[in-house]
């Protein structure tokens, strides 16, 4: 940005070029020069209409308009089909689910229900809200909720979400606003995965079967107003909304495919919200904010294949790698060396008493010795564009193991070959393989089966300890006992050096100068959580 | 001129139908998709479940079978990313694309034609040298760069246009200049290089000695004869741009044309879309080759239809 004014003159040098003679709307066509903001309706002040002039302070209904960009087209607006964040963006502030974590805490409390108990190892009993009415009247009961889990659990279906919910094998209603859920074991996360699950009005959604992912209808804080493909999606305030109108009136959601023109829009004041910025633009944009997210990047080491056996050699890759270093340089501080484990604070089962390996070369070098492994030869495969900066971190790491005396070839291959090795399973996985882990459940149980246990779609790592811990927590419904299983298992793949941990990484986002917003450790964009300045 | 249309039209089916037989092997050959759409938490058995609905577990042939049975029909399956009919949604990003394209071009044509006239009326004069410069320029600038310097120079700092997004003309005028600066550059050296070629000759004197004004006969004479390959250029451009050129520019400024969904499609590895967005762009090559040919014929009566 600091090279803009010579960029600029040159690009208005090649421009006398192009446009002096086209029959472009010349640009002294716009009589006002810089300040107004292009809206993209040009509706001059935000003034709230008519109802203004009587003097007490009636409480003023939703109004403004906030902008919001996201990385590309919802691939869908059914809140239970995809998983996709795009999706996530417009449905979070349309639907709603039994129960919302907290935004500060990520505590599980009520949300379309007001409390909830257990009544045996699979039932789960739910009060469910009351005159609580969808956007198009339809009630909202216990019909419903029936209807949305066998929907989403229907194999014809073939929901995306599937991996989200996969526990769930029935629901019936008791009364109108009493609902079981019936789970096919004992399954300790039931409320997490309900945080998750969106709730469908049964009768509009199989009326219009056809219509319906284009044409969403919830409970929640925005109606659905139109979806141009490509473009924008429009939503407008609820004012009915059992939880209060929120404060904002319109909300429009732009796909934005390219990061740069994101943050330009912002600059602009066409954007309000652009989340996912690089840490090298938070200087440069009207307001950041950030939050620890769950992202984490990190290593799979292939924990069954020759000198990698060796704990020693696996914990040596670990204290070889300086995270401090990483964050700062690659990242600017916006990321944290990850505390020896791939969970946050916020997930249920994070251990705090482990800590990430210390940036210690030395051992790193006397541990390999040990081992006999000096001078290892190791295969690192790496995918690039999918992370945040993932393949310079790939390479910095690389560079830092080398010093240690590991020689490590890094191959970075293309997303869909990536991907087949990921998933190739513990024979055929290759010594090192990058890859980024973010559990959105909040409970280690996703984290710990998909990565370390052995029959994990992703472990090339494999300790019966770790299996049987992992297995037994699953359907464990004691929370303290669950939760000192995920502790132990926690520290086994830490001391284990099941994987090389790197790094969490930060939500950035960009904000608008009149844009209040907290972000949240989910990384959900709730609009009903916003407010505007001005 | 029917014989000549039915064989036109004969090859044109062959070419589409060759496009899309090509697709289809490529992007199968590539791998499955049904790994990229699920989340990487999700197990083994909801992989080869998905895999099994999709019908991606079939042997290729029996895929192809499938494939070419329902294209035949119209029917290219449904976008697994976005999990509709793909074909319609091709379509309806289509006015987004053509708009963008034909304004494109019209700038390009109507900048180019007086710039490459002015510049060859004055050869090695500054005009000249400037214009040579210029084109060069407009034909060797990375096309996303110009676009974000665009960007940042008239809707960032001077805030006369949008950045991106699609509505009215001033969502319209940069990308529209962008996707313009290229062509515009190869029509204004094709322009100034056929009527250096039509100045110099005879006739041009012939008309001089009938006491034409010089306008007259630079427009009505030299310029038309100079038409063919400017025509030829200007259409090979339209059909380039329509073909994917103007994917990058539709990227950079959220233009929601079918080249930014064909660019998500390949993302995606959606390969029913991607299949309807290619039989699509062939058919529109395919259209406006045999357009062009009536142009010819329109322009140059010794061309003949045979």
């Amino acid at each position: 940005m600091k090279k803009f004014p010579a960029l600029t003159i040159l690009t208005l040098l090649v421009l006398v070029g192009v446009v002096a003679c086209g029959p472009t709307p010349a640009p002294t066509a716009a009589p006002t020069k810089a300040p107004a903001p292009p809206t993209e309706t040009p509706t001059a002040a935000p003034a709230p209409p008519t109802e203004a002039p009587t003097a007490t302070p009636v409480p003023a209904g939703p109004a403004g308009k906030v902008v919001i960009a996201i990385g590309g087209d919802p691939s869908t607006l059914d809140p239970q089909y995809a998983d996709d964040g795009n999706e996530r963006a417009v449905n979070d502030n349309i639907y709603e689910m039994l129960l919302f974590r907290d935004p500060k805490t990520m505590e599980i409390g009520p949300g379309l229900a007001e409390s909830w108990k257990q009544v045996d190892p699979t039932t789960w009993e739910f009060k469910l809200r009351q005159g609580v009415k969808f956007h198009n009247g339809e009630p909202f009961n216990a019909e419903a909720v029936v209807f949305s889990v066998k929907r989403i659990i229907d194999p014809a279906f073939k929901s995306e979400q599937l991996s989200f919910v996969a526990t769930l094998k029935d629901a019936k209603a008791v009364d109108d606003y009493t609902v079981q859920v019936i789970t096919d074991g004992p399954d300790p996360i039931l409320p997490a995965r309900l945080t998750w699950m969106k709730i469908v009005p049964p009768k509009y959604t199989t009326e219009n079967a056809k219509d319906f992912p284009n044409n969403p209808v919830g409970t929640g804080p925005y109606k659905f107003v139109e979806w141009k493909k490509g473009d924008h999606v429009t939503l407008v305030a609820n004012e009915e909304y059992w939880g209060g109108a929120p404060k904002i009136k319109d909300v429009i959601i732009r796909p934005i495919p390219e990061e740069a023109t994101r943050l330009a829009a912002l600059k602009a004041g066409e954007v309000d919200l652009v989340r996912g910025l690089i840490p090298e633009y938070v200087q440069d944009v009207p307001k950041s904010a950030y939050i620890p997210g769950l992202e984490f990047p990190w290593i799979r080491i292939n924990a069954n294949k020759g000198k990698l056996a060796d704990v020693r050699v696996r914990q040596a890759l670990n204290y070889a790698v300086d995270k401090e270093a990483l964050a700062q340089s690659l990242y600017l501080g916006y990321a944290i060396p990850a505390d020896g484990q791939i969970l946050t604070k916020g997930h249920f089962g994070y251990n705090p008493n482990v800590k990430a390996y210390p940036y210690d070369p030395e051992k790193a070098k006397a541990l390999l010795k040990e081992a006999g492994a000096e001078g290892l030869t190791l295969e690192l495969i790496g995918e690039s564009g999918r992370w945040l900066k993932d393949k310079e971190l790939i390479e910095a790491v690389a560079g830092q193991l080398t010093e240690v005396g590991v020689n490590v070839q890094v191959k970075i291959v293309e997303w869909s070959a990536w991907l087949d090795l990921l998933f190739a399973g513990a024979a055929k996985a290759p010594d090192l393989q990058f890859s980024s882990h973010d559990n959105v459940l909040l409970d280690a149980d996703r984290t710990l089966s998909a990565l370390f246990h052995s029959k994990g779609s992703q472990a090339a790592y494999s300790n019966p300890e770790v299996d049987k811990l992992v297995d037994e927590a699953r359907t464990e419904t004691d929370v303290k006992k669950r939760e000192e299983m995920y502790h132990k298992v926690v520290q086994i793949v830490h001391d284990e050096a099941a994987c090389i941990f790197l790094l969490n990484l930060d939500d950035v986002y960009g904000l608008s100068k009149r844009l209040e917003w907290t972000p949240r450790l989910d990384g959900r964009i709730l609009v009903k959580e916003m407010t505007l300045t001005e | 001129m029917t014989n000549y249309l039915i064989r036109r039209l004969i090859w044109s089916v062959a070419v589409v139908v060759g496009v899309s037989v090509v697709v289809f092997i490529v992007t199968h050959a590539i791998g499955d998709p049904v790994r990229l759409m699920l989340p990487l938490e999700a197990t083994q058995e909801e992989y080869l479940e998905k895999r099994h609905a999709w019908g991606f577990d079939r042997p290729l042939y029996v895929q192809f079978a499938d494939f070419a049975f329902k294209a035949v029909q119209g029917d290219f399956g449904d976008s697994l990313w976005q999990k509709t009919p793909a074909l319609e949604l091709v379509i309806e990003r289509l006015p987004a694309s053509f708009l963008l394209s034909f304004v494109a071009i019209f700038i390009a044509i109507a900048g180019s034609i007086p710039l490459g006239i002015l510049a060859a009326l004055r050869p090695r004069s500054l005009l000249d040298r400037l214009c040579v410069m210029g084109s060069l320029l407009g034909v060797c600038i990375p096309v996303f760069w110009l676009g974000m310097m665009l960007i940042l120079a008239f809707a960032v700092e001077l805030g006369w246009f949008y950045t991106s997004g699609y509505g009215t003309w001033r969502h319209l005028a940069l990308p529209a200049i962008t996707l313009a600066a290229l062509p515009m550059g190869r029509i204004t050296q094709i322009v100034r290089s056929s009527m250096l070629d039509e100045l110099h000759r005879q006739y041009m004197m012939t008309a001089r000695a009938k006491g034409l004004t010089e306008g007259y006969i630079i427009v009505r004479h030299a310029l038309k004869n100079a038409a063919i390959p400017i025509v030829t250029l200007a259409a090979w451009e339209l059909t380039r741009m329509l073909a994917g050129y103007t994917i990058v520019v539709e990227k950079v400024f959220a233009w929601p044309g079918f080249g930014l969904l064909a660019m998500q499609a390949i993302e995606r590895h959606d390969l029913p879309l991607i299949q309807a967005d290619v039989f699509v762009v062939a058919l529109i090559v395919v259209v406006l080759n045999i357009a062009i040919d009536f142009i010819y014929a329109a322009l140059d009566p010794r061309v003949r239809f045979e």
